[in-house]
């Protein structure tokens, strides 16, 4: 029993990094109607800064905020190319993050070398009802719920995160009241690259990040994201803290070499299903 | 007229090729030629169905293993051979009815995760040699002849592509090509035309399958083996690079895209393995060149070099494609 | 107010407005009849700044705002959330001015804009174009799909701001009548030339304008 409260704890940590990773996916699709491929870079660009900001013997805290700093910095340069240029279709600003991915990987080769790369974090561990969990992961899991709670305040009682949301509800009119979209794309890109740091600064301390980890980062945030049709952040914490529930559980109870297949079969189920329910509701329309 | 003496004339040439070149650069012949395969599918799947395949390297991968497992169990290479593209393209069947549901991003991942998923279980099962994969695949031969030197596997590897070419212009010259057409322009306007729009996108997805399966059969019996290692999600990534580079949807552009890509690679690669120079820079170079070359073309040049060139000799102006 | 000399917009290599001249002065109300596919909306979009013309200008003597066509709601937020999104070019975040010219939109302000009727719709699209506190409204099909009474409702406020506050009015319409309703000078715009222009009476009295826009019986 305390076996699997332990597993369920640290589900929900893994899960809560996830979530973070696909909230800014949401953010940035939301708004700019494009999936950002890069969006585990960010979090693998904050964890290869912080490891050596810490590295160079600057403190908790400010190491972490400059590494997220940095993320929201390269979520900005993503931005610019994948939207900055008028005209460039949804699925072209993919390809061109896609682009951005792999750039980062020259880039994190020369400043950090391919090897990976860990930070220190909380140390220690707490017993809650016979369950040990890491105080790191109690950490991931209050600064992401934190960070939900922001970013529902953010959208919707702030002035800047509704004219986000109508910029993603209708551009047209959005641009009709005189709000500038692409600056609002922009905007969108920078928050995404924040939440990614976010999501690397967590997760560096628990498992070494290297430049070729955005890929397993990416495609768990996509597949949580797609638990809420890449615009709901609420689904999509949910969908998130499943998939790093049933992941830390699956490796907990020995099928840990199939976590992976698990997870992205699932994500596929889901777009199949969510797109056979479109397709039957345009039916119905028509 | 003149473009069948260039087609011509390309053919006479890339054929005589290997038997002027030494080793290291057959070796280069033998790589561009499978790229080339795997990208005129590639090219053909984002031109024509407007679709985005990031999981390209998977039927590569299966062709390769099918061959390689099918060598090693002692049937004929030829058979080998022939049943690569097959399997590739019978998995593209299955996989492909209920994936080619999902468009734009969707299906983009949803390929990524089937590559992720292959590589993940490839790794894991005993009888495709897990992480360390198969070894020792026996030359490939017909009867009694056998390949042995690269010239061999250049010709092999023309052969392959000669192959691909013949059948995607056929494809694109038929009916059901001049209708794909229309569905690379829009989707909802060939469904309302009569088009049957889902079954035509599972033929060309099944089609790129088998020509990326059929160079997975080539490349496994020139290396002799496979490992899960040997295509990693970059792969699949450089494909699309090579494909945007040459012009979606043309033959030519694949060709082009492939054959500029893997020479650009191949030369940074000789001079980053300059003495003096740091043991990253191959893999930096080669990083830095897809996504430099990717995001420029994608922005600045959305066509392509081919229709780009050919459009500024004809004087006309082509429609961008759109990627959806 | 509003000043457009020569104006020529295209779309690639297809034009959708041919050197198109046309003034409305502070405080008049004037009328733009024309088909579908006439590039009237071209026309809007143009002077709200949302198109770059190929060729000639446009001058605009203050804050224009404009109601487009088919309401352009944002239907995920609600009506007050829609009103103060309004006024993100004038700073204005307070809907009370709105609501004291519109009352209705004060009891609707909680709902979501993607709910109400296509009548609700247009007075949110109103308010919110108002929020800006705009010198000039280009109104892009005002009674479109709506009932006449609501559309009479509409059209009797845009009347009392052009009377009361000197609102200069740009009225983009199909139905050609409640134009000359609410207008006294008309221009008529086909396959994006203007082909005439006059007074509101007298444009009646032509069988070419009265046959295209009035179904031939003129009252």
């Amino acid at each position: 029993m305390s076996a699997f409260l332990t597993y369920l704890l640290n589900g929900l940590a893994v899960g809560c990094a996830i979530a973070l990773i696909a909230s800014g996916l949401v953010v940035i699709h939301r708004v700019t109607g494009v999936v950002n491929f890069a969006q585990g870079t960010f979090a693998v660009v904050a964890g290869l800064c912080v490891s050596s900001l810490l590295g160079l013997g600057l403190p908790h805290g400010v190491s972490e905020l400059a590494a997220v700093a940095v993320a929201a910095l390269a979520g900005l340069l993503a931005g610019v190319a994948a939207v900055g240029r008028r005209g460039t279709t949804p699925l072209s600003s993919l390809i061109v993050t896609l682009g951005v991915g792999v750039l980062a990987y020259a880039v994190e080769i020369v400043l950090w070398g391919d090897q990976p790369r860990s930070a220190p974090g909380l140390a220690g561990s707490l017993s809650l009802a016979g369950a040990r969990i890491q105080t790191q992961h109690l950490l991931v899991i209050a600064v992401t719920a934190a960070t939900f709670a922001l970013l529902a305040l953010f959208f919707g009682r702030t002035y800047l995160g509704k004219a986000l949301t109508a910029c993603a509800s209708n551009p047209y009119a959005a641009r009709v009241v005189g709000i500038d979209v692409r600056r609002m794309g922009l905007l969108a890109f920078a928050l995404g690259g924040l939440l990614g740091g976010l999501a690397g600064v967590l997760v560096t301390p628990l498992r070494p990040i290297s430049f070729d980890t955005d890929v397993t980062l990416i495609v768990n945030g996509f597949a949580a994201a797609v638990f809420g049709a890449l615009t709901r952040p609420v689904v999509t914490l949910v969908g998130a803290l499943l998939l790093g529930v049933a992941e830390t559980m699956a490796a907990g109870y020995g099928y840990g070499s199939h976590q992976l297949e698990v997870a992205l079969g699932l994500m596929i189920v889901v777009m199949i299903v969510q797109a056979s329910r479109r397709s039957a509701l345009s039916q119905e329309v028509t | 007229m003149i473009g069948r003496v260039a087609v011509l004339a390309v053919a006479a040439v890339t054929l005589a090729l290997p038997a002027v070149l030494d080793d290291s650069s057959l070796a280069v012949y033998v790589l561009l030629g499978l790229a080339a395969m795997v990208t005129v599918g590639v090219s053909l799947l984002m031109g024509y169905a407007g679709q985005v395949s990031l999981g390209q390297g998977a039927f590569y991968a299966i062709g390769a293993y099918t061959a390689a497992l099918l060598a090693l169990g002692g049937a004929p290479p030829l058979v080998g051979l022939v049943a690569a593209p097959v399997a590739a393209a019978v998995s593209a069947m299955v996989i492909g009815t209920p994936l080619l549901r999902l468009r734009g991003h969707h299906l983009a991942f949803a390929t990524l995760a089937v590559q992720l998923i292959l590589l993940s279980v490839t790794g894991q099962l005993e009888f495709t040699g897990g992480d360390i994969g198969l070894q020792g695949i026996p030359q490939f031969g017909v009867g009694s002849w056998e390949a042995s030197g690269a010239a061999a596997y250049a010709y092999l590897t023309w052969a392959g592509l000669a192959l691909v070419i013949l059948v995607t212009r056929n494809v694109i010259a038929s009916r059901p090509g001049r209708a794909l057409r229309a569905l690379a322009t829009s989707e909802t306007a060939a469904a309302s035309s009569g088009i049957p729009v889902g079954r035509y996108k599972l033929v060309v997805f099944t089609l790129s399958a088998a020509f990326a399966g059929l160079a997975g059969g080539i490349y496994c019996f020139y290396t002799g083996y496979v490992a899960p290692g040997s295509f990693p999600v970059l792969i699949s990534i450089q494909y699309i690079v090579m494909a945007v580079v040459g012009g979606l949807g043309t033959v030519w552009g694949a060709l082009v895209g492939a054959g500029a890509i893997t020479l650009l690679v191949q030369g940074l690669d000789s001079l980053a393995t300059l003495p003096g120079m740091p043991s990253y820079a191959p893999s930096v170079l080669s990083y830095a060149v897809y996504a430099v070359v990717l995001i420029g073309m994608v922005l600045f040049m959305p066509q392509g070099l081919v229709p780009a060139v050919s459009s500024r000799l004809s004087g006309k102006k082509r429609r961008e494609p759109s990627y959806r | 107010m509003i000043d457009v000399q020569d104006l020529v917009v295209s779309y690639g290599t297809a034009t959708a407005l041919e050197h198109v001249t046309l003034t409305v002065a502070a405080g008049e109300m004037v009328a733009l009849l024309g088909p579908n596919g006439a590039g009237k909306s071209t026309l809007a979009n143009t002077l709200a700044g949302l198109i770059t013309p190929a060729a000639g200008t446009v001058a605009i003597g203050g804050r224009l705002a404009l109601i487009p066509e088919g309401r352009q709601l944002f239907p995920d937020l609600t009506v007050a959330d829609n009103l103060a999104l309004g006024g993100w070019r004038s700073g204005r975040r307070d809907p009370s001015p709105v609501y004291d010219l519109l009352p209705r939109l004060a009891e609707l302000a909680g709902r979501r804009a993607g709910v109400l009727s296509g009548g609700e719709q247009q007075m949110v699209a109103f308010g919110r174009a108002m929020m800006s506190d705009p010198d000039a409204l280009v109104v892009d099909e005002l009674s479109l799909g709506l009932a006449p009474n609501v559309t009479a409702g509409l059209a009797a406020h845009l009347t009392e701001l052009n009377r009361e506050r000197g609102l200069t009015v740009l009225l983009i319409e199909q139905n050609a009548r409640l134009a000359f309703d609410l207008c006294h000078r008309a221009y008529v715009l086909e396959s994006g030339r203007l082909v005439t222009e006059g007074a509101c009476a007298d444009l009646a009295d032509d069988p070419r304008v009265a046959g295209a826009y009035l179904g031939g019986a003129i009252t």
